[in-house]
């Protein structure tokens, strides 16, 4: 079993973050997605 | 907004020629076009929010800005969390220009341009390029005086100076005072109004407006990561150095989107996600396939590419055929905009599709036609003899590639 918190880390929930947490999620990892202001990007 | 804007030019410019008679005069409500917009944008965050938490037992929404403290450990503004993987999606923004007497005057971005409530009686862009181009139409046509301000002799550089040419042309008769090959010197307030003092052809030239637009160049949203923490390394221009399968130069965090430099569109972030997801948890190894990238400019008509141009085509050695094609098909004339003209460069020796370039209305809906045929190296004549509802806009993207032949 893994040693950390989560097995992907991603930054920024933009339109290229959400998608990649989303995949990574689909192939069973866990994820914390991390965005410090609104979802979506610009 | 730029929708609005299309409205508001049909409506209070064209709508006579249509049959459409209007007594009285037009007005723009920028608040109203705001809001429109503003319901628009919250229902796709809405959709967002209960996309991730439909997903919240695998997906951990964290609201904070993150920053790293070693390659394993991450700080997000109230605690800190482990990570095994990581992947960088932070973006980028518009940058601030080098500007004389810049920082003495209040400018917008193209993320407060969209904020304003009151319609600003001039505005001066500076930059020519896509956001530039797409702010000055749509302003303009709200009913500001609009003044662009472009450095390269083109307005969107690397684009197909043909048709980059027509569109100032166009953007000149809507009233936009185009201006290329400047250099921006220095900006100062003058009582309400900012003055921007660029060289024009060589001549100190003076131009006066409420507002100024910064719309020149980009720069990667890593300030606060503290990239070097985890070990990641940059390229000169502050963009994250990736590999062909979006891996960093830590081997256990890839960056994707715009935050690594090069292509930098929405669909390009998109489109890199999953890779680097994929590559990231399952290890494999997918490259990215940058040979095809679509990109529009939402003028209008809009200005949409794919691949290559004409000179680029044969500076790399290709012996290529060009089928160009006015825009003035039979639906662009019923829509009553036969402006523009598309351009199909195509290699000689074995007719595949090298470039596309559309000047044209629905440009941007119109190119995935060459993009899918030439994402798995499709020859000209899967457009040109293929059967094209007659009559739509598509039509034209015929025309263009029959003219290859």
């Amino acid at each position: 079993m893994t040693a950390f918190d989560y097995d992907v880390l991603v930054i920024g929930a933009g339109q290229g973050g959400l998608p990649a947490a989303h995949m990574a999620a689909n192939v069973g990892a866990s994820v914390a997605l991390v965005e410090q202001g609104q979802v979506g990007g610009t | 907004m730029i929708r609005s804007a299309e409205v508001m030019h049909l409506v209070a410019r064209r709508a006579a020629e249509f049959g459409v008679e209007i007594e009285g005069t037009v007005h723009f409500n920028l608040a109203t076009a705001a809001a429109r917009k503003d319901v628009i944008v919250n229902g796709i965050i809405r959709g967002i929010h209960g996309g991730l938490e439909s997903r919240r037992k695998s997906i951990t929404f964290i609201q904070g800005q993150a920053r790293f403290l070693n390659d394993h450990e991450m700080d997000t503004g109230d605690g800190r969390l482990s990570f095994d993987k990581a992947i960088i999606a932070t973006g980028a923004r518009n940058t601030v220009p080098p500007i004389e007497g810049i920082d003495e005057v209040e400018y917008l971005t193209n993320r407060t341009a969209l904020l304003l409530e009151t319609l600003p009686g001039s505005m001066i862009i500076i930059g020519g390029g896509y956001v530039g181009i797409e702010f000055a139409q749509m302003y303009g046509r709200f009913g500001t005086q609009v003044t662009l301000l472009g450095r390269n002799r083109h307005l969107a550089p690397g684009e197909d100076r043909e048709l980059s040419n027509l569109l100032a042309d166009y953007l000149r008769e809507e009233g936009i005072a185009v201006h290329t090959g400047t250099s921006v010197k220095s900006v100062r307030p003058q009582g309400v109004e900012k003055v921007v003092t660029a060289l024009v052809d060589g001549a100190e030239t003076h131009f006066r407006a409420d507002t100024i637009l910064l719309a020149a160049g980009r720069v990667a949203n890593i300030d606060a990561l503290d990239l070097t923490a985890a070990g990641v390394e940059t390229k000169a221009q502050g963009f994250v150095q990736v590999d062909d399968q979006l891996r960093t130069s830590q081997p256990h965090v890839w960056a994707i989107g715009d935050v690594k430099g090069g292509w930098m569109f929405t669909h390009v972030a998109t489109y890199d996600g999953p890779i680097a997801a994929l590559n990231a948890v399952k290890g494999l190894g997918r490259t990215v396939d940058y040979r095809v990238v679509p990109r529009a400019i939402f003028s209008d008509p809009t200005l949409a590419a794919v691949g290559l141009s004409e000179t680029e085509a044969r500076s790399r050695g290709y012996d290529v055929v060009v089928g160009s094609a006015p825009a003035d098909g039979a639906r662009a004339k019923a829509i009553g905009d036969n402006r523009g003209r598309l351009k199909a460069v195509v290699d000689k020796a074995t007719c595949q599709i090298l470039g596309f370039h559309i000047l044209a209305p629905h440009g941007d809906d119109l190119l995935p036609e060459a993009v899918a045929a030439m994402h798995d190296g499709g020859t000209i004549e899967r457009i040109s003899k293929s059967i094209h509802i007659h009559p739509t806009l598509s039509e034209m993207v015929k025309a263009a590639a029959k003219a290859a032949r």
